[in-house]
């Protein structure tokens, strides 16, 4: 790829360029993902709450506050942002660790929430936000360095307490796997090497697949619910199977929007992780693989903004994105198909959740405003 | 600045080739989901889904001889209630408790109930459903159903039987009839959701119910009527326990009535036909247990005199005695030490064994069982039957008490040769009696004749296993000629019609214990003499005043040949005055 993207850039009167094929993308899956989660949430939350549109409510409102603050990103600029990035990263963690006080609450058996009168936030999405980031401010500052191993080290320690908050604080472990994994992803373009990042790769392969065959405590029952998710329906297994049975169900061109059955509380908040389930059952496998086509498709776009990208910094940023994109999306899915043990992860901007909403549009404030850097030559 | 490198773009495309890669694994995995799969996911999603919900067959009705319905079907409602679909709960329990009449408490249970669907009342008439639909309370659900329905309330209530809340049968020929009778229960297939509650507009499938057959039976409606009618006026006249009174052809062995009064209202069959309270729970059981007794099969009775005719037929199949054997009566019979009396103390002095059976002498049927042997005595009953249970097609036959052969002495076969000492049913000794005088074929007593479908086509006729020459047609022929003469001057000249030839046997059974002064008195007729088209018996359990059989049960059952001999066809003949 030593040649320059230009056939996909479009000439802006300031001669300056804005990826609106990525902002096409980023609307629709936005219109799409709404009209899923009232199609999946619909039905329950009439039950629970009186109103079918309950959900949708909340998560039309997330997504307009999310629009608004990917123009304010988008106007504020990537340059400025790099001049915040510790502090940014500092208030995030400090976010974190805000749920420890009065101000976090429980939900779902976990304390993630920060409520802030309004509305609630989990400040563990701000996290990944920050760590792209920061990392791309510390990869940047470091460049000179970047094949020293003394510097891996340091940038390593240097994302640890966000993790660490994550996964000890919030007990979010799938996030903190996340950030680590958008970690490696930025360490590994920033670096001319790839045999340490292979090795590291292949060590932690070789490591789960132990932890998978020879494991044991607490986690192993999570590794026999994937394996036999009929055996465990109380240890998860239950909610696994359940979406198994609506993808199955689905067959080829699904029974059609709407029509899904499995909604109808059987599998349990389904407009969360398991919306992919419900996409499958309605739509079938055509259906799915027309959202998996749109994620490719950004995953490109953000490829090509990176690449064309002014400066390392704002290209690690896309690459950052990128990243959470990407882990994100295999993750959620193949965890629905059964592919890997259960983790909570969701499908960015189709699943319900307005927090993850806001900063994923952030997100694309960001790699839109490094778009917008790409000059046209 | 530091500049993003080529080795950066080789790299980021790197990636991408690794989640390019990623998402085609996962792709097959869906492939393989969606396509490989399907049938199974689909299959145990639908199994999640679906619910079944009954649609209940129209039971099969049960028609006499001549197509009159005597057991039928009416329309009621069950009026249930779902949970999670009831919005107003005071409201639903007040409507409920006011017209269904039920305990407010009990309503309150079922409705507060956390189930799918809670049954609040079953059999509820349709005017009471329409009313409770009308309401239109959310949750409040009215099915309508089948309830079994007795045009004639208690009419051969204890042979027709009655149906219970998922109208299966009870007693009688509605649970002998039961698969003939049920039909199949079709099904309604619909989709819920995971509380189990149905989902509006979601496609139905249905699987239509299958009526039951009708079931006709030999029974007549008008004898039966008949004799219920003469058996009741018995029944009050003397006072007694039960009267019983069966009608058969003893060819064929088609029962054309069974009587068991007091009978009782088979549309209320937990109602207590007599007036009484009660102690509890478990002492209303027993006496509904009594009330539905039917005696002509359940209960089992010495039969006295009227078995003579056996021991008779025993006497003469083995030619140990004919009819012009004579016999002397000093009024008792010494067997062993004991000293057996006759019901006439003076004796009867000598008589042939035609007088002898004329006077019911049990002297000489004494000496007859003698003659013939324990051996050959327990061979006639076995050969007549009386040592089986019918095989009649109603349930809960009762089974012969009697000695077992190795116990019997002399004493025991004396007793036994004038019917006591043992017990068997009025089914099994009309049975008997029926085999002795229609030319030696042991039939099967039975009701049900053939059962048809909706449209009248014939499914099944039903044959019933019979056991011919198990005596001679002389000795058959001999013993209608024998009870002709007993009806026509002996001791059952009160069962005599004029016109009619009619056999006969009448017999007073002291009951157990002989202390007590209780009686059966019963009777066995048949018509015409020399070839029976038709025979009954009449039973009347402790009768009040008089208790012979000859002066109670005879008399019955001339009255219900006076009516029902024409009717019958059988002719008449011309009264020849004698006198």
């Amino acid at each position: 790829m030593a040649k320059r993207q230009k056939t996909r850039i479009h000439k802006t009167k300031s001669g300056r360029f804005f990826d609106y094929s990525l902002l096409f993308i980023i609307i629709f899956l936005l219109c799409f993902g709404l009209v899923m989660l009232y199609s999946t949430s619909s039905y329950t939350a009439q039950l629970k709450f009186g109103s079918g549109s309950y959900y949708l409510n909340k998560q039309i409102f997330a997504t307009i506050l999310g629009l608004a603050g990917m123009a304010f990103v988008i106007w504020f600029g990537y340059e400025r942002i790099e001049k915040l990035a510790f502090p940014i990263y500092v208030v995030s963690i400090l976010s974190v660790l805000l749920v420890l006080t009065p101000l976090g609450y429980e939900a779902n058996g976990a304390r993630r929430w920060l409520n802030l009168g309004v509305t609630s936030v989990q400040p563990a999405e701000f996290v990944k936000l920050a760590v792209i980031i920061f990392l791309a401010f510390i990869i940047s500052k470091t460049a000179g360095k970047i094949s020293d191993w003394k510097n891996l080290v340091k940038i390593f320690v240097l994302i640890l307490p966000a993790v660490a908050a994550v996964a000890v604080v919030t007990e979010n472990l799938s996030t903190a796997i996340i950030i680590m994994g958008i970690a490696f992803i930025m360490l590994f373009v920033a670096s001319p090497k790839y045999k340490p990042f292979l090795v590291i790769a292949g060590v932690a392969v070789v490591g789960i697949l132990a932890f998978i065959m020879f494991g044991s405590g607490f986690r192993m029952t999570r590794i026999e619910v994937w394996k036999n998710p009929e055996l465990y329906p109380q240890d998860g297994g239950f909610q696994v199977l359940q979406g198994l049975y609506a993808i199955g169900s689905g067959g080829i061109f699904g029974k059609g929007l709407g029509q899904s059955l499995q909604k109808m509380g059987f599998i349990p908040e389904a407009q969360n992780d398991m919306i992919f389930t419900i996409i499958c059952e309605e739509l079938g496998l055509f259906g799915a693989v027309c959202v998996i086509l749109l994620f490719l498709f950004m995953l490109w776009r953000f490829m090509i903004i990176a690449n064309n990208a002014p400066n390392l910094f704002s290209a690690l940023l896309v690459v950052g994105v990128m990243g959470h994109i990407a882990l994100q999306v295999i993750l959620n899915i193949a965890v629905v198909t059964n592919t890997i043990p259960n983790t909570g992860v969701t499908l960015p901007f189709i699943s319900y959740g307005g927090t993850s909403i806001l900063f994923l549009l952030a997100e694309m404030g960001l790699v839109l405003s490094v778009s917008r850097g790409i000059k046209v030559q | 600045m530091a500049i993003f490198r080529t080795y950066n773009r080789k790299k980021i495309l790197f990636m991408m080739a690794a989640f390019l890669l990623a998402v085609i694994l996962i792709l097959v995995r869906l492939a393989y989901l969606m396509i490989v799969c399907k049938e199974y996911y689909t299959l145990q999603a639908e199994e999640l889904h679906q619910r079944e919900r009954r649609i209940k067959a129209a039971r099969g009705r049960i028609m006499d001889a001549n197509g009159v319905e005597l057991a039928s079907n009416r329309t009621v409602c069950t009026v249930s209630v779902i949970y999670n679909q009831v919005e107003e709960p005071e409201k639903v329990i007040s409507m409920l408790t006011k017209e269904l009449q039920l305990e407010e408490a009990e309503v309150r249970k079922k409705v507060e109930k956390k189930s799918s669907r809670e049954r609040i009342k079953s059999n509820v008439d349709k005017e009471v459903g329409d009313r409770i639909r009308a309401y239109d309370y959310a949750g409040v659900k009215v099915d309508e159903d089948y309830k079994r329905y007795y045009p004639y309330d208690n009419l051969a209530s204890k042979v027709l039987g009655f149906t219970g809340a998922d109208n299966q049968g009870i007693i009688g020929l509605e649970v002998e009839y039961e698969d003939w009778l049920k039909g199949k229960d079709g099904t309604i297939l619909t989709l819920t959701d995971a509380r189990g509650v149905e989902l509006e507009g979601a496609r139905e499938v249905r699987e239509e119910s299958q009526a039951g057959y009708d079931v006709y039976v030999s029974l007549d409606y008008n004898i039966q009527k008949y004799a219920q009618q003469i058996a009741y006026k018995t029944l009050e006249a003397k006072s007694a326990n039960y009267v019983s009174i069966i009608v058969m052809n003893p060819q064929n062995g088609e029962i054309l009535a069974m009587v068991n009064a007091p009978e009782f209202n088979l549309n209320t069959p937990y109602e207590l036909n007599i007036e009484t309270e009660p102690a509890d729970e478990k002492e209303k059981q027993n006496l509904l247990n009594q009330m539905w007794r039917n005696q002509s099969i359940n209960d089992t009775y010495e039969p006295g005199s009227t078995f003579k005719i056996i021991t008779a037929t025993a006497g003469l199949e083995e030619k140990v005695v004919n009819i012009n054997s004579t016999f002397s009566c000093p009024g008792y019979k010494i067997v062993e030490d004991r000293r057996i009396r006759c019901h006439k103390t003076t004796g009867h002095g000598a008589e042939t064994f035609l007088q002898a059976t004329m006077n019911s002498c049990n002297p000489v049927f004494m000496t007859v069982g003698e003659r013939v042997g324990v051996e050959k005595m327990y061979l006639y009953f076995r050969k007549l039957g009386l040592l089986n249970r019918t095989g009649v097609d109603l349930p809960g036959e009762a089974a012969t008490i009697i000695h077992k052969q190795e116990n019997v002495g002399p004493v025991e076969l004396a007793t036994m040769s004038f019917g006591q000492s043992f017990q068997i049913t009025p089914m099994q000794l009309l049975r008997a009696v029926s085999a002795v005088i229609n030319g030696g074929t042991l039939v099967t007593p039975h009701f049900g004749v053939c059962a048809k479908d909706g449209d009248g086509n014939t499914v099944e006729t039903f044959s019933y296993p019979t056991e011919s020459n198990v005596i001679s047609l002389d000795t058959s022929e001999t013993m209608r000629y024998i009870l002709e003469q007993v009806v026509s001057e002996g001791t059952g000249k009160n069962g005599k019609i004029e016109g009619f030839s009619i056999g006969g046997k009448t017999a007073t059974s002291q009951k157990l214990p002989r202390s007590a002064h209780k009686y059966i008195s019963s009777y066995i007729g048949f018509a015409p003499a020399d070839n029976p088209s038709v025979v009954a018996i009449g039973i009347i359990d402790e009768p009040e005043g008089v208790y012979y059989g000859g002066t109670v049960a005879a008399p019955m059952i001339r009255e219900l040949y006076e009516n029902i001999l024409p009717y019958l066809g059988i002719p008449q003949q011309e009264v020849t005055t004698e006198e």
